[in-house]
């Protein structure tokens, strides 16, 4: 095998790839995925605590307690949420509709200690986002309340946690897991998925384009034109991989370790694009090849993930900067199956006719 | 000829399309195909049974105690160390988290924040598995909600316009509904379920939260006793069951939609479409007889799927335009591209943004009705066993029909073959597409039609940003669809009117391209009231819409301001050419967002 024709091949695939220009799509989808899913996340915290929206800081929110009093009323106003008006139901539940209260609370007789549980009413108004964040602002009064009836009635309990005593929590944005563990992780998953898709596309389109044979009569072999290929799609790997941490560090999200996590991403995608090269020679047809490849990406993939330290479990460890033990282990067995499945390509594309088959 | 004839041809191209895809399939891909579909299926349920482990090991703890470490050994995101509380204080870097004598100290990191978070919900959980063990249970759990769902009088979108829940303007007086009161039961005491049923059911909901949930506490469990809760079940449930069993309809719907554009690309292959053209048959029946067979695959799919799960059928309704979607999608998708790497980079593109559409709004089913942009969403009720309106299947599907029907045409006027066997590239093409769809002979007429036939798609975009953007703080979330809705629509606009002048740039004189901007703006204006009359009052309504439709009554100033935007572009393409574009989107959007502004900040105000 002849270095300069697999570079000859590499070259051309890679021409061809620029001059579409269509890989500017598959960067703008990841800015596209990340763009979304992280919108998506601001805004759910910033529902869940909207006090982090300057709009519905200070905001009162008007609600009616109706029934026997009780230390729920002195909760309610101590958080300083909201305005309470004591009012009877009917009249309550009718402002309610109209929006002129945002909640209304009705509350039982029931002692604090009874053996029957203590039974709220809580009236909201249907589907609305606002009543939402209504409920979970009324969630935590709730919540300090029943550890109030809690503590009144802890002795008839028979079995006693441990009991843990937390810090004030500071409330920041919870977006670290979602980045580190989810965002990472997949985006770098992407250049891989490419890659092998599009290996299949390079070698089936030689076939059905009937390239293959002017190729082939020139003094190059198959294996040499196939590993021209490998290298083609391996090379952009880094390239996309690269410009994603390189945004994301942009964005002051830091990440560590990054030479050992290109190192990883370039390993499984070479496990990737070897097993799209096998799959495209074998159907040498592009429906057929991406299909079952595609399948069986999600089966691997599905038996991967369920694995601890799997190279996706690496790769979120690594970027958060934890020192990672087993990285050199796991990257040596990727490299292995890397060496295995490349032997298997070599001698299978020596091997292969160069008929699209059918024909 | 007849329509019978029609009608006959469609029959004999889709069986002979059937008999193509089995002939592609047959060489040993149907085997290998039946044993990863098993092999998908075990792999499911093992990776179900084992969690996905990819976040294991991101934070540190360190406890002095070994029964506190085992509260939180089941959750993998903890790598647990126990040691000598002196120890762990001494080497207190090295971990996120440390737990000495009960007490839990932590790094002021973000990850250690992150990790503060984490815990305290694991321990909640711990709690809560320990409670509902409790000899008396309603020592443990001493107080339930019932949550009753009250019906607002105004329309949902009323919050949104600017009003809050209700502005009670510093009244110390207790608010007086202007409407007659209706007599209200005062609810009874006690509780309706026997204390078994309760621990059960407590028991059943308190399993570990599915992985998506880690990531908001907007959504919750799902209480299993309906409007009956423990007060940290008051959050909206997550329709997650739903949500997966709606991507189980969805994911045989992409590959369908796959084989049935790579069968397009098939016949661009060496030209082999030629035979089929050079048939009387025609386009429309090329076309139709080509996606009839992948269409009903689709739907025998989705139905087989509904019977598995033994859910009404009535969900392949919602599903009826996705699938019309994707088909038309595949159609254009197919015929556009250049090579089988654009062809997967193109399909891969697509399918992420229809994704993106399809399923986020669906995650909020529970929370607000802005969710039934996407018909997915429709299905998600269904399956939780509510029901929809007819209005609502109209408002989260028409834009899908309206589009599919739109591609449809589009690709049936090009699907001859100069357009199938060139190989210009994408953007060129797109504009040779436009180009064919327009008439040079009826110029006013075709702008028109092109101009009225891009609200829906400018629709669907903006309706794609309302949803990203609902999300963002207030003020924010305004600035940003301000500028991309207009954007988007300046775009839209300018598309037929520049295919016209980049065309054929000598026969339009400046007074042409002023009536050319003039018959474009009324299009559009035309098209976007007709379609909001029929479609989307619902969302118009709040003060989104009203940025994305802003109309208020007048006609003339909406009309000015289409007319202005696309003049702005028409004038500097007529005048620079294609350079002329970008800036010239550029001006007109400025002028789009000024305006905007303007009326929407004097609205508010």
């Amino acid at each position: 095998m002849k270095a300069r024709n697999v570079a000859l091949v590499m070259k051309k695939d890679l021409r061809g790839l620029g001059r579409e220009r269509t890989i500017v799509l598959a960067i703008l989808l990841q800015l596209f995925v990340a763009l979304f899913s992280s919108f998506l996340m601001v805004g759910l915290t910033s529902m869940y605590d909207p006090s982090s929206l300057a709009r519905f800081s200070g905001v009162k929110y008007p609600v009616a307690y109706v029934g026997e009093p009780s230390d729920l009323d002195e909760l309610l106003k101590k958080s300083g949420q909201f305005r309470v008006y004591p009012m009877d139901l009917s009249t309550a539940v009718a402002a309610l509709g109209e929006r002129k209260l945002s909640a209304v609370i009705h509350v039982p007789p029931t002692q604090k200690d009874a053996d029957d549980p203590v039974k709220i009413t809580l009236y909201s108004i249907q589907n609305d986002i606002q009543s939402t964040i209504v409920n979970v602002k009324l969630k935590d009064v709730f919540l300090d309340y029943e550890e109030e009836l809690r503590r009144v009635r802890s002795e008839r309990l028979d079995l006693i946690p441990v009991p843990l005593e937390f810090p004030e929590s500071r409330s920041g944005p919870g977006f670290y897991e979602f980045i580190y563990g989810l965002l990472i992780p997949l985006l770098l998953f992407m250049p891989a998925v490419i890659s092998a898709a599009l290996i299949i596309d390079l070698i089936t389109e030689e076939y059905q384009h009937h390239t293959l044979e002017t190729l082939l009569s020139t003094p190059m072999t198959m294996a040499e034109v196939v590993w021209g290929k490998i290298t083609a799609c391996i090379l952009i790997v880094p390239l996309q991989a690269g410009s994603w941490l390189l945004l994301l560090t942009l964005n002051r999200i830091p990440i560590a370790h990054i030479p050992q996590i290109l190192a990883q991403v370039l390993s499984f995608s070479l496990v990737l694009v070897l097993i799209g090269a096998l799959t495209a020679l074998y159907y040498r047809e592009r429906t057929a090849a991406q299909f079952i490849f595609s399948t069986a990406v999600v089966v691997l993939m599905l038996i991967v993930l369920a694995f601890p330290h799997n190279p996706l479990n690496l790769i979120a460890l690594l970027a958060t900067g934890s020192p990672v033990p087993k990285q050199w282990s796991i990257l040596g067995g990727t490299l292995i199956l890397c060496g295995l499945l490349g032997i298997l390509t070599q001698l299978y594309s020596e091997k292969v006719s160069t008929r699209a088959p059918g024909e | 000829m007849n329509f019978l004839q029609f009608l006959s041809r469609i029959g004999t191209l889709a069986r002979w399309e059937v008999k193509r895809a089995f002939g592609v399939m047959g060489k040993g891909m149907l085997p290998m195909a039946v044993v990863l579909f098993v092999l998908l299926v075990a792999a499911t349920g093992f990776a179900a049974e084992r969690g996905l482990h990819l976040q294991d090991g991101i934070y540190r703890l360190g406890v002095d105690d070994r029964v506190v470490g085992e509260i939180f050994s089941g959750d993998e995101r903890f790598s647990i160390t126990t040691g000598d509380g002196r120890d762990l204080f001494r080497e207190r870097a090295a971990y996120d988290i440390i737990i000495i004598g009960g007490q839990v100290y932590v790094q002021d990191t973000e990850r250690g924040r992150s990790a503060l978070k984490s815990l305290q919900r694991d321990y909640q959980q711990y709690l809560d598995s320990l409670y509902s063990l409790q000899q008396d249970l309603f020592a443990a759990y001493p107080l339930w909600i019932d949550l009753q769902e009250v019906k607002s009088e105004l329309d949902f979108s009323a919050t949104q316009s600017g009003m809050q829940i209700s502005v009670a303007p510093s009244s110390t007086a207790p608010p007086v509904p202007e409407r007659p009161v209706v007599e209200i039961p005062v609810p009874e005491p006690g509780v309706a379920f026997s204390t078994e049923e309760l621990r059960q059911g407590l028991i059943e909901s308190s399993v570990p939260q599915s992985q998506l949930a880690r990531y908001s506490d907007l959504v919750g469990p799902e209480s299993p006793f309906g409007s009956f809760k423990t007060p940290s079940q008051l959050s909206p449930p997550l329709p997650f069951d739903s949500i997966i069993l709606v991507f189980l309809f969805i994911f045989p719907l992409y590959f369908m939609s796959q084989f049935s554009m790579m069968s397009i690309m098939q016949e661009r292959l060496e030209r082999k479409g030629e035979v089929l053209l050079s048939t009387p048959a025609g386009a429309p029946a090329i076309i139709v007889g080509k996606a009839l067979p992948y269409f009903i695959g689709m739907l025998a799919i989705s139905a087989g799927i509904a019977l598995w799960l033994s859910a009404p059928l009535i969900i392949l309704l919602p599903l009826l335009p996705v699938i019309l979607f994707f088909l038309a999608n595949a159609l254009i998708i197919g015929m556009v591209a250049r090579s089988f790497k654009e062809l997967s980079f193109i399909s891969i593109f697509f399918s992420t943004v229809a994704t993106s559409y399809l399923f986020f709004p669906s995650i909020f089913a529970n929370v607000h009705v802005i969710s039934l942009v996407s018909p997915l969403t429709l299905i998600v009720l269904s399956l939780q066993g509510e029901t929809y309106t007819i209005s609502q299947y109209f408002f989260s599907t028409s834009l899908f029909f309206l589009t599919s029907a739109v591609l449809f045409y589009v690709g049936m006027a090009n699907f001859r073959e100069e357009r199938l066997f060139s190989q210009a590239g994408i953007f060129c093409r797109v504009r040779e597409f436009i180009s064919t769809s327009l008439s040079s002979r009826h110029p006013w007429a075709s702008l028109f039609i092109v101009n009225a036939l891009v609200v829906p798609f400018v629709f669907m975009v903006q309706m794609l940003l309302l949803v990203l953007f609902f999300n963002l703080p207030m003020p924010l979330s305004l600035v940003l669809l301000i500028i991309s809705a207009a954007l988007v629509e300046e775009i839209a606009k300018s598309v037929g009117i520049c295919t016209f002048l980049l065309d054929t740039p000598s026969r339009w004189s400046w007074v042409m391209v002023g009536i050319g901007s003039a018959v474009t703006a009324a299009a559009f204006l035309f098209a976007e009231k007709l379609l909001l009359l029929i479609t989307l009052t619902q969302v118009t309504e709040s003060v989104f819409g009203s940025i994305l439709f802003l109309s208020s009554g007048v006609l003339v100033f909406p009309f000015l301001l289409h007319f202005t935007g696309v003049l702005c572009v028409a004038g500097l393409v007529r005048h620079w050419g294609a350079k002329g574009y970008i800036p010239g989107i550029m001006i007109a959007t400025l002028v789009h967002c000024l305006y905007n502004g303007y009326f929407i900040l004097g609205w508010l105000s």
